[in-house]
């Protein structure tokens, strides 16, 4: 069996859209950054097969993955302290009760 | 024929990636969520090392699997006041799938279209020692800014997740 | 000679270590900034050293450049250049910079957020020696823009207060009109040279296209006036005296406001290819001479006097250098650099003293306060051009570049503003010096505070007499001052001193401010109102844009709300007409339609709900949607 950057390709597409879906679909502030890194993670997916596959010398792909681990790893660092600190005031994490923003 | 990524390892793998995902996104319970997720995420390294991307799977596991999970799991907990507040209702969004829908399709499209025409896999991998040296003499300065980023991240943690002095 | 890269940077060390610091832990500190500026001031010392004699102009006894980016294939570097005019800008600026840090010891010891006050001191000085320092135009933009950050930060020092906070977001928002100005015109240079370097844009000005040279002389000259407070960009400046009075003589007086005559002198070949924009820095220069001149006789708050002052000064200085005296431009900038921080310390000593701002409430400190009464004065005589104080000599070199350029209109007009200079200096000197004291307890200024102001007026006393040295430093023939203007300008000093004197002195009573008044009638209410330039910009530019905001506001809520909930009831009422006459099944359909837009209405105003997922949805849709169009295009 022939396994081609495509089929990466298409694994990461499903990933990516599972993440689309949980990051819309659920309430709970939780779960939300759970979807956001499920998001990331294909995205990383992606970048490191066709790294492997187009320019195995250069690894930009495997660099750029890197980076994209220390973006998301800072993002849900202060996801998380953002959520502990809205529960601190509000006594909770379902994304439905923070409206104070409503116009 | 030229060698690829092994078949069935590569099925194996991304099915429990897949798997690790749907089950995140339909388990009723916040903690059997995480740990889904962290299925899914070991199932990904295990996918990098099918790429001979030795390091970023070591980093990936160690990132994701061991320090975000651990993250999640812990602020799951501190936000939970009863054990019975883990299992949430179910949540079923028509907008989140039609837009998730749309878009793997049009992202499947797109990969038909292009068609698959780097089917074979470059012989040469650099090791881990080849990504080192790059890390530190091209994208050296970039490098010191994501760890400058990280601490950043880590402070702002602290200071927002503090409890405030009365 | 690597050594003067570390001129800005110790500066900015001491900026680097303190900011990061706790509260406390800054203000225990507080000394770094007074040692990186002794150390600056030790090395600008040695490089000044190394460039004399000087001479040759526009030679670099030292350059060095580290290149920072590059784009498309061109280097953009940071890069150093040490020539005369430079040694010089570095030694007045370390020097005024390490008497304003000694006094701000004393002037500012109670404040609780001294360290801060110190540690944005510092990073100012280190970006306004590196903006004189640079060798090229992007790398001056860039200390440039620190420096307005820094200004902005210390008018807005004490910003618990509502005035310098206003104060603060006006001089960066008036000088940003300047700047941007500077921006497009750094932008055209870089399209018609393709590089930033002094050298290679001087090099090639001659070969521009007819206008591209005047173009670019206007845009910088736009930045400077924002800078350097030149009408009509003038407004900020006299506001910004609500910050902490030393920073004041640094930065609005001394320094920052200087570099925008700095620029205009450092980039004159591009000005001298036009021609044009060397005439309307003139005329801009003496329209700003004056009009400081004639508001700075009215006001009655003594940092705005000196402000207004300062104003005056600087547009004297673009005159100069308009009239093709850049020598003497740049001299009178580093005499004024002298005595108006002085005379912003001396200020600063009275303030303390009289516990006032208002020159009306004081009165007789000369009894109390020799050392300040002496040292002022020698910074008022200076500013008056009273020989041989320094202010004398420089105003002297700009007539006398006037006289030779045969500017007589000009002249005549610079010489109407150094007669009102010498008015408000001594209606000033007057006021506050003799006469009866109105406040108690007046007390001289604390040791660190007199010791810098001692300093600076020996300084003014003494550096008139280097004006020949000066031009023959920077490669000029110099020359001792013409009999003619000599004797004149002194008249004219004289003359000014006299009716001050007449006005405010004879009888020093308070009142004698209402006969003025009623004398002068509309002229004085229009000068009392600062020429309106204030209450212009709040009718003409201020309010018909808050007015526009308010309408497009309205339009928002009328139009485009509107038209969401209109179309229901548009549907509504197209129903309602049509069941008349129509058909109950087309009816119903209508209807439906009615009820569909009716939803949609809905729909849509929930787009303000305040909920952070909703608004994710949005995102996500509108990345899907891109996705679309992205691939519908593709294929």
């Amino acid at each position: 069996m022939q396994v081609g950057p495509s089929a990466f390709m298409a694994l990461a597409a499903v990933l990516f859209s599972l993440g689309l879906y949980g990051a819309v679909a659920r309430k709970s502030a939780v779960m939300v950054l759970m979807s956001l890194e499920l998001m990331a993670v294909a995205v990383s997916l992606n970048m490191v097969a066709l790294s492997r596959f187009v320019t195995p010398t250069e690894m930009t792909g495997q660099v750029f993955t890197i980076f994209t681990m220390v973006v998301s790893a800072a993002e849900i660092g202060l996801g998380l302290a953002l959520v502990l600190a809205i529960y601190r005031q509000t006594r909770s994490i379902e994304l439905t009760r923070m409206d104070t923003l409503k116009g | 024929m030229t060698e690829t990524v092994n078949g069935i390892a590569f099925a194996i793998l991304a099915g429990a990636a897949i798997l690790g995902a749907v089950g995140m996104l339909t388990t009723r319970n916040v903690i059997h969520a995480a740990f889904w997720l962290l299925e899914s995420m070991i199932a990904v390294g295990g996918l990098f090392l099918l790429l001979q991307a030795e390091y970023l799977a070591v980093v990936h596991v160690l990132v994701y699997a061991g320090a975000v999970s651990v993250l999640m799991l812990f602020v799951i907990m501190l936000t939970l006041r009863r054990r019975e507040d883990s299992v949430r209702p179910v949540e079923v969004s028509v907008a989140g799938a039609v837009m998730a829908l749309v878009f793997g399709g049009l992202v499947f499209a797109a990969i038909a279209s292009y068609g698959d025409r780097v089917a074979e896999m470059p012989e040469t991998a650099p090791d881990t020692a080849a990504l080192g040296e790059l890390l530190f003499s091209r994208w050296a300065l970039p490098f010191e800014v994501a760890s400058l980023v990280l601490l950043v991240a880590l402070v702002a943690a602290v200071w927002w997740s503090r409890e405030e002095k009365r | 000679m690597a050594y003067v890269a570390l001129i800005p940077l110790l500066p900015a060390i001491a900026f680097a270590v303190l900011t990061p610091l706790s509260r406390e832990m800054r203000n225990r500190v507080r000394w770094l900034g007074l040692v990186s500026v002794g150390g600056a001031l030790a090395l600008s010392l040695a490089a000044f050293a190394a460039v004399w004699p000087g001479g040759q102009e526009g030679e670099a006894t030292y350059r060095a450049s580290v290149p920072i980016a590059q784009v498309g294939g061109v280097d953009l570097n940071l890069g150093i250049l040490l020539d005369p005019i430079a040694a010089i800008m570095l030694l007045v600026i370390t020097v005024v910079g390490m008497c304003v840090q000694v006094y701000s010891l004393g002037y500012m010891h109670r404040d609780e957020r001294v360290g801060w006050y110190f540690a944005v001191l510092s990073l100012f000085t280190a970006a306004m020696l590196a903006l004189v320092l640079a060798d090229n135009f992007l790398m001056l933009y860039m200390a440039w823009e620190v420096m307005g950050l820094c200004s902005y930060l210390l008018i807005g020092f004490w910003h618990e207060q509502e005035a310098p906070r206003k104060a603060s977001q006006k001089a960066f928002l008036t000088t940003r009109v300047g700047d941007v100005g500077f921006a497009i015109g750094l932008a055209l240079m870089y399209a018609t040279v393709g590089s930033f370097e002094y050298d290679a844009v001087f090099a090639g000005v001659g070969q521009w296209a007819p206008g591209v040279a005047t173009a670019v002389a206007l845009l910088l000259l736009i930045g400077a006036m924002g800078k350097s407070a030149q009408v009509p960009l003038h407004v900020w400046l006299p506001d910004a005296m609500a910050g902490p009075t030393p920073a004041s003589a640094l930065i609005h007086a001394a320094t920052m406001v200087a570099a925008g005559v700095y620029l205009v002198a450092r980039a004159l070949p591009i000005f001298e290819a036009s021609g044009v924009a060397l005439t309307i820095t003139m005329i801009v220069g003496v329209t700003t001479a004056l009009v400081g001149g004639v508001i700075a006789a009215v006001q009655h708050d003594i940092k705005k006097v000196l402000a207004y002052s300062t104003i005056s000064q600087l547009g004297y200085m673009f005159v100069a250098i308009g009239a093709g005296g850049a020598i003497a431009g740049m001299f009178h900038l580093v005499t004024h650099a002298f005595f108006k921080s002085l005379l912003f310390l001396g200020a600063g000593v009275i303030i303390h003293a009289a516990h006032t701002q208002d020159m009306r409430e004081m009165g007789g400190l000369s009894k109390h306060l020799p050392w300040t009464t002496v040292t002022f004065g020698a910074g008022a005589l200076a500013l008056a051009g009273v020989a041989p104080f320094s202010g004398f000599w420089s105003k002297d070199e700009i007539l006398y570049a006037l006289y030779t350029g045969e500017h007589y209109v000009v002249l005549v007009l610079a010489a109407a503003a150094a007669f009102v200079t010498a008015f408000y200096v001594a209606r000033l000197w007057f006021r506050v010096f003799t006469g009866p004291a109105q406040t108690e307890h007046l007390k001289e200024g604390h040791a660190e505070m007199i010791v810098p102001m001692v300093l600076l007026a020996v300084i003014t006393a003494a550096i008139g007499f280097t004006a020949p040295g000066f031009s023959k430093f920077l490669g000029h023939a110099g020359h001792w001052p013409d009999p003619l203007i000599a004797g004149g300008s002194t008249a004219v000093a004289l003359a000014g001193l006299a009716l001050g004197w007449w006005a405010y002195g004879r009888r020093s009573v308070v009142l004698n401010t209402r006969s003025l008044k009623e004398r002068a009638g509309y002229a004085y209410d229009a000068l009392a109102k600062k020429l309106y330039f204030d209450l212009t910009y709040e009718y003409f530019i201020i309010r018909p844009y808050m007015w526009t905001a308010e309408h497009l506001y309205r339009f928002d809520q009328k139009v485009v709300d509107g038209a969401v909930n209109g179309a229901a009831s548009a549907w509504n009422g197209l129903t309602a007409a049509s069941a008349r006459f129509d058909l109950a099944v087309i009816d119903g359909v209508v209807n439906g339609l009615a009820g569909s837009a009716r939803a949609a209405g809905r729909t849509l105003r929930k787009i303000q709900v305040g909920r952070v997922q909703t608004y994710q949805r949005y995102i996500l849709g509108a990345v899907v949607l891109l996705m679309v169009w992205i691939v519908v295009k593709g294929a």
